[in-house]
């Protein structure tokens, strides 16, 4: 309680020395009304501009003091009020008193701070790291409005891409698309383009499909669609390449070559050779070959046959 | 240098069964004999010593700092005169304790000690972690410190682990126990638990290391006086492991805009936190107004006697209270201050609180971006980076203490590469008395990851 002790004893011996300059606000002095006006005033102003009061620096620790008694004695007055009367009437007297604790309310962290800093893990820097944050996304907006010319370029850029993935549709459904580049309006005309268009767009942003394919469908037709798309397609490229037209790039060709080379991802534990079920190691023709013959692998067909 | 009261000579037999990893109290009796060692931990190819050369250092001061040194960057060393003139010569027993843990996290290390231990021979190994295996019984390694190391507060052995483990091959995960592990600050100038999580574990989101850092305290101790124990327990897992920490560059110190603390209470009322936190807000309250002091009261550890009449016996450990303080600076400088009821008690809380907060004002005047209890783990790891240059803005107070010198020293005689010194042109004439170190990388960084 040493602070506290402190406190008061500055208090005191301040407001030992008050009644003779200035008239103190908590002061039940019978002063003139005016002084009375004066304080009710003062106290106002304070209450109001606290904060931000510009003084000489002997002032503020003056007013300061007077703050903290009248706080103080306001509380006393609530609690304590034979004492506080007590105290006016003969200076000499200090208050110390153990049991307030007024400062026990803003005192308590919250329990958010209590678990981010007494948790085991270092704590972290919660002030700091969203300034970090957004002066990180700051900079790159602030340097791009700086210059016309890059937002033009990034302008641009942005156009040229839209176009490179919109030319298969807009080549189907615009045929003069092409011939007319100049002149073409900057968004497209018919509806139903606008909404592929859209569908594309939600589809590079991570749908899981088009909202145009059709669910279910026997598998003849949808066989029969899918080899007139790739051939549709495939004449598209080749027409394309033909008249030097630079298309989008084809991205379905990754698939087919994974899936032959690549062995599905095993689990750790499972049988290196085989297949595992219901307690037995099935083991196909392939497998035990694998197994049998030096070779391993089987990769070659003159190995297979001369040994056979 | 006085020594434990209870340790004999300081060599200690090795025992070479599996029961070492895990060594019972019963077992660590053991450690009084005099026996001469020789130790091979795991054999290695003879001819390594032909192509390295020890390097030759004496005396016993800075021995972690030199182990380290010798683990980071891969070179063997020889340290001679180990207390020669002492009336207990060589090495103390929580020396060849911290060569213990060294051992248990690291892979091929070949540990010496000549007849009377004043001579140590050391080959640093391969830094592994916890795998497996090598020691570790469910992914973490059990590291006890026994009663006679009760010297030294347990952050002598966290704070070179941790600047170990970013260097580690695999995740590192060591709980140190046992009757000497103290958690509190010691009157011996260790760091509490506390401060190690608080201020030193952020430092290495300077270098990039920032995940999967934990240390959990399990159970709390204090330095313990005549006839007692000290029983307490710390997690240490650091599963970041980088290839290189990144350069740092720290030339502002930035002001103080934050205080944190953990007013902590073993095995006595939880009041006495009150009161530290009272005194230690009074003095700070003035500078920093957000300031918080959390309050932690757990009871003594209980540790079991071992005796034959009553088996399942316990006794408590060491009780007292401390206060440790972090100030945060507004570029993520950390200063921290520690004090912590002496083994013999008769301090009031309010002394310590306000030593505390004194200790902490008196760290933040020194200057810097690092204090002194830090700056081995900055510049250790600055100098394990890339090959670059990063530079450290360090108070003349800070940089002018025997530890950071011989550091320096060290360093240089490690990497080849010595630092550079200059004063700290800043706009404002005030930070006159700060000077700016500049650390070469070494840029071998971790050996394990590289390989791997």
């Amino acid at each position: 309680m040493a602070p506290k002790l402190g406190k008061r004893k500055r208090v005191t011996r301040e407001e030992l020395e008050q009644p003779s300059r200035s008239p103190s606000p908590s002061s039940d002095s019978q002063e003139s009304d005016d002084e009375d006006v004066q304080a009710l005033f003062r106290k106002a102003f304070e209450a109001k501009f606290e904060p931000l009061d510009i003084e000489p620096v002997q002032k503020k620790v003056k007013q300061d003091g007077i703050e903290h008694k009248d706080a103080e004695v306001e509380d006393e007055e609530s609690d304590w009020s034979g004492v506080s009367s007590e105290d006016e009437d003969n200076n000499g007297v200090e208050v110390f008193d153990y049991a307030a604790n007024n400062r026990q309310a803003h005192e308590k962290a919250s329990k958010a701070e209590l678990r981010a800093f007494m948790s085991s893990k270092p704590p972290t820097l919660s002030s700091s790291t969203p300034t970090a944050k957004s002066s990180a996304t700051q900079k790159p907006s602030t340097t791009d409005s700086s210059d016309p010319t890059e937002v033009e370029h990034l302008k641009n850029d942005l156009a040229l891409q839209n176009l490179l993935r919109e030319s298969t549709l807009l080549s189907t459904h615009n045929p003069t698309y092409s011939t007319r580049a100049t002149d073409a309006p900057a968004k497209p005309s018919s509806i139903s383009t606008r909404h592929k268009i859209a569908d594309m767009h939600m589809q590079s942003l991570g749908a899981k499909g088009s909202a145009f394919a059709q669910k279910n469908m026997p598998m003849s037709q949808r066989k029969g669609i899918t080899a007139k798309a790739k051939l549709r397609e495939d004449l598209r490229r080749k027409e394309a390449k033909e008249n030097g037209i630079i298309l989008e790039r084809d991205t379905k060709k990754k698939k087919a070559p994974s899936s032959l080379a690549q062995r599905r991802d095993r689990g750790v534990g499972g049988p290196s050779v085989g297949k595992f079920k219901n307690g037995t190691l099935t083991l196909s023709k392939k497998d035990v070959a694998s197994i049998t013959r030096d070779g391993g692998g089987g990769g070659k067909g003159k190995g297979k046959k001369g040994r056979r | 240098m006085s020594r434990g009261s209870l340790t004999s000579v300081a060599v200690e037999r090795s025992a070479t069964s599996a029961a070492e990893k895990v060594p019972s109290p019963m077992l660590n009796r053991t450690f009084e004999f005099n026996f001469h060692i020789l130790r091979l931990v795991h054999t290695r190819n003879m001819a390594d010593e032909t192509v390295q050369t020890l390097l030759q250092f004496s005396g016993h001061r800075h021995l972690t700092t030199r182990l380290l040194l010798s683990t980071l960057t891969g070179r063997p060393i020889r340290i001679s005169k180990i207390r020669p003139s002492s009336t207990r010569p060589g090495l103390t027993p929580y020396e060849t304790n911290f060569i213990r843990l060294l051992d248990s996290v690291t892979n091929g290390a070949q540990i010496q000690f000549s007849m009377t231990g004043t001579t140590l021979v050391y080959r640093p190994g391969l830094i592994t972690g916890c795998a497996e295996g090598l020691g570790a019984i469910g992914g973490t390694v059990r590291h006890e410190i026994p009663r006679e190391c009760a010297r030294r507060g347990v952050s002598w052995w966290l704070i070179p682990l941790a600047i170990l483990s970013p260097f580690s091959k695999g995740p590192v995960n060591v709980t140190i126990w046992g009757e000497g592990c103290i958690t509190s600050s010691t009157t011996h100038g260790d760091i509490s638990v506390d401060s190690v999580r608080t201020s030193i574990l952020p430092l290495f989101r300077n270098f990039g290391i920032e995940r999967n850092i934990e240390l959990r305290v399990l159970k709390r101790s204090f330095a313990p006086s005549q006839g007692k124990s000290a029983g307490g327990e710390v997690q240490l897992v650091f599963s970041h492991q980088v290839r290189l920490p990144k350069t740092l560059h720290l030339m502002n110190k930035g002001r103080v805009k934050r205080i944190r603390g953990v007013a902590y209470a073993v095995g006595v009322s939880g009041s006495n936190n009150a009161r530290m936190i009272e005194v230690a807000r009074g003095v700070l309250n003035k500078f920093v107004p957000d300031t918080y002091i959390f309050s932690d009261v757990s009871p003594a550890p209980l540790i079991p006697t071992y005796s034959k009449s009553d088996p399942n016996g316990k006794t408590k450990g060491a009780v007292g209270f401390g206060l440790s303080l972090v100030a945060e600076s507004s570029t993520n400088c950390m200063y921290s201050a520690d004090v912590a009821s002496p083994p013999l008690g008769g301090i009031t809380p309010e002394d310590i609180g306000k030593q505390c907060a004194y200790q902490l004002l008196e760290k933040i005047s020194q200057g810097g971006c690092v204090e002194v209890t830090s700056t081995e783990t900055m510049l250790l790891l600055m100098a394990m980076g890339s090959e670059d240059v990063g530079r450290l803005c360090l108070g003349k107070d800070v940089l002018g203490t025997e530890e950071v010198v011989q550091l320096g020293r060290d360093v240089k005689v490690f990497t080849g590469a010595a630092w550079g010194l200059r004063g700290h042109s800043s706009r404002d004439e005030s930070e006159e008395d700060e000077i700016v170190v500049s650390v070469v990388g070494r840029g071998v960084g971790n050996v394990g990851r590289k390989v791997a």
